[in-house]
């Protein structure tokens, strides 16, 4: 948004990011602060394009490019009366070419081509399907308000449970509280001893526990359905897919020779006394005997018995 | 490892006669772009003929070999190998009077220094031809520097070679572990050492593995000092039931000896001849295809002179 700036005061927009653009119907920008003055008294021209405009024209815009902003407040206009429905039509083929004459006249508004035409078009067809527009529009706000009372609903659902929980726990924190006054005063009043009273005390307090986490326990699942209303939840388990279990098989390769040992095995069959032994700087990197001697070794071996056939 | 290596999938052939067709193949080729080029100079009898390659081929090895022995600071053994069988490699599928092996087995020595990671630098690699001044020895740089994706393209990008040195150690050091009939195998060392080298000189590393090389190296060595071995065969690598693989295995020693002896090196007045046909030959095709890219030097000697006197570098130059 920073690399826009207000066609008129230009700087204004980079030094304050929070300053907002306005657009209005010709699809020119004006930071808030230029609406202000040029339009102080309520109607002017643009400066760009010169088209005679109302200040309460000016929409704050959502989008970078003003030419979107501009095609979304026709599109907006536009929808209002051509407003049908894929029930509205017979095939998909005439839907189709339905929100083809819709997308042209958005066109051809927002690129200003053929605007008179295409508003007498637009007024016709209001003229002709005007019962249409307005049963649609009916079921639209009825829709509309369908959707809002859902929404309601949840929320109120939403608060019930928070109210819920809240009583829950403060019910538990008064039977504790409960149960040590009662424990006191047992104490006080009567004869057992102090402490049989104290293990049976702690019995009670032990069942108490056991009862709260049954109950948070039964809670728990109701509350995580969140279904919507009017949907059924398929209640069949998830199919296992059981495959063959994967096997670790050790490499094996041809080597065409005998086999040569191990490199752990070299010290036990002696072959290190016969290669030079690793001075403390070659250990440093790692470095062993047995590695060069494992690998000359091999190197003898390999491919030793010429190839069959 | 060798057994799954590019050497034992691409690089070894059945026999030397394999090697023998495959060579002459490649001169073929080249006989047939030269008389299909229809130059005035290119004649028939002018181009060379199989033994002849083979003998300049040979010459050439020993130069390379020589110019790695001379080589300071010191060649490992291993980037020898490498520069031997690189240097056969390419002429299994090229002629020599297409590429002159002058300036190819320059540059096989100096892909051999880097695949095997002994680190020369290519002034320091010119550096060793002592015949040659500074700027003669630059141009010899810029020449190696231009054959060598020519020459390991032609290697078909197989670059790791396996050679018998470390198998001959690892066979020794078993010979030690295991086989305590053999006082002193030491005392082969030095022998097979010998072996080993006349062997890169042969078509051995083409056709069998590196570790035969070596055992072959071994035993050829022990029985030159009249000890026997054989037990060592069937017991240590456990092959006394195995009578085929034994048979096969002393079949292939038979034919490495056999390699190693019909090795000779040509006789110095008969390399001459051809050296000087193949002189010709190259600047034969020289002169038209000037493939050097030059004109952006400072001193004097620019492109403008004709390619032959470019090679004032004779192979007297390189020791």
């Amino acid at each position: 948004m920073d690399d826009q700036g207000c066609p008129r005061c230009k700087t204004t927009k980079y030094r304050n990011p929070s300053l907002k653009l306005m657009v209005n119907v010709c699809g020119h920008t004006l930071c808030e602060n230029c609406v202000e003055m040029l339009f102080a008294r309520g109607s002017g021209s643009c400066m760009q394009c010169d088209t005679p405009l109302r200040k309460s024209n000016f929409r704050v815009q959502l989008f970078e490019d003003a030419t979107v902003d501009k095609e979304v407040e026709i599109r907006k206009k536009v929808m209002k009366i051509y407003n049908k429905r894929e029930f509205n039509f017979s095939s998909l083929r005439d839907y189709n070419d339905y929100l083809e004459q819709v997308e042209d006249i958005v066109y051809n508004l927002t690129n200003n081509i053929d605007v008179e035409n295409t508003k007498l078009r637009m007024e016709q067809y209001q003229r002709e399907n005007k019962d249409i527009i307005q049963r649609n529009k009916a079921k639209l706000t009825r829709e509309q308000e369908e959707l809002e009372e859902l929404l309601l609903q949840e929320q109120q659902s939403n608060e019930q449970r928070r109210l819920e929980v809240l009583q829950e726990e403060q019910r538990q924190l008064q039977a504790k509280r409960k149960s040590k006054q009662a424990l006191l005063d047992e104490l006080e009043q009567s004869e057992l001893p102090a402490t049989i009273l104290l293990a049976q005390h702690k019995v009670r307090a032990a069942q108490l526990e056991t009862q709260i986490e049954q109950q948070k326990q039964n809670v728990k699942p109701t509350t995580r359905f969140g279904i919507q209303i009017g949907q059924t939840v398929s209640l069949q388990p998830v199919p296992r897919i059981q495959e063959v279990l994967y096997q670790y098989k050790p490499l094996q390769v041809e080597t065409y020779g005998p086999p040569a040992p191990d490199l752990e095995q070299l010290s036990r069959f002696g072959y290190l006394n016969h290669v030079r032994a690793a001075m403390p700087q070659d250990t440093a990197g790692g470095y062993t005997s047995a590695l060069a001697c494992y690998r000359a070794i091999q190197d003898a071996f390999s491919g030793l018995f010429p190839l069959k056939g | 490892m060798f057994h799954n290596s590019s050497q034992k999938k691409f690089w070894t052939f059945k026999n030397e006669d394999e090697l023998e067709q495959m060579r002459c193949i490649a001169n073929e080729k080249f006989r047939k772009k030269a008389l299909d080029s229809a130059k005035p100079g290119i004649i028939d009898p002018m181009l060379l003929g199989r033994h002849e390659e083979d003998a300049l081929f040979r010459y050439y090895e020993r130069r390379l070999l020589d110019f790695c022995n001379a080589f300071k600071p010191a060649m490992p053994k291993s980037v020898v190998g490498t520069a031997i069988m690189y240097f056969r490699r390419f002429y299994l599928n090229n002629s020599v009077m297409e590429y002159h092996p002058r300036i190819i087995m320059l540059t096989c020595a100096y892909l051999s220094c880097k695949v095997d990671e002994f680190n020369v630098s290519s002034t320091q690699f010119v550096g060793n031809l002592l015949q040659e001044t500074p700027a003669g020895q630059e141009r010899v740089a810029e020449q190696i520097l231009e054959y060598e994706l020519l020459l390991i393209r032609q290697l078909n990008f197989h670059l790791v070679v396996h050679n018998p040195y470390r198998p001959m150690e690892g066979l020794l050091i078993d010979l030690k572990t295991r086989y305590p009939t053999l006082e002193n195998p030491e005392s082969l060392r030095k022998s097979a050492d010998d072996f080993l080298t006349q062997a890169a000189m042969t078509d051995a590393g083409l056709v069998f593995s590196p570790s035969q090389i070596a055992l072959t190296a071994i035993l050829n060595s022990a029985s030159r000092a009249g000890l026997n071995m054989e037990s060592y065969l069937t017991e240590c690598l456990g092959l006394k039931e195995d009578k085929e693989t034994l048979s096969k295995m002393y079949d292939s020693m038979r034919r490495m000896k056999t390699l190693l002896k019909k090795y000779e090196l040509p006789k110095q007045d008969e390399v001459n001849i051809y050296k000087q046909k193949l002189e010709r030959i190259h600047a034969e095709f020289a002169s038209s295809s000037n493939k050097r890219k030059r004109g952006y030097e400072e001193d004097g000697h620019v492109a403008k002179e004709p390619r032959l006197t470019e090679e004032d570098w004779t192979d007297e130059d390189l020791l």
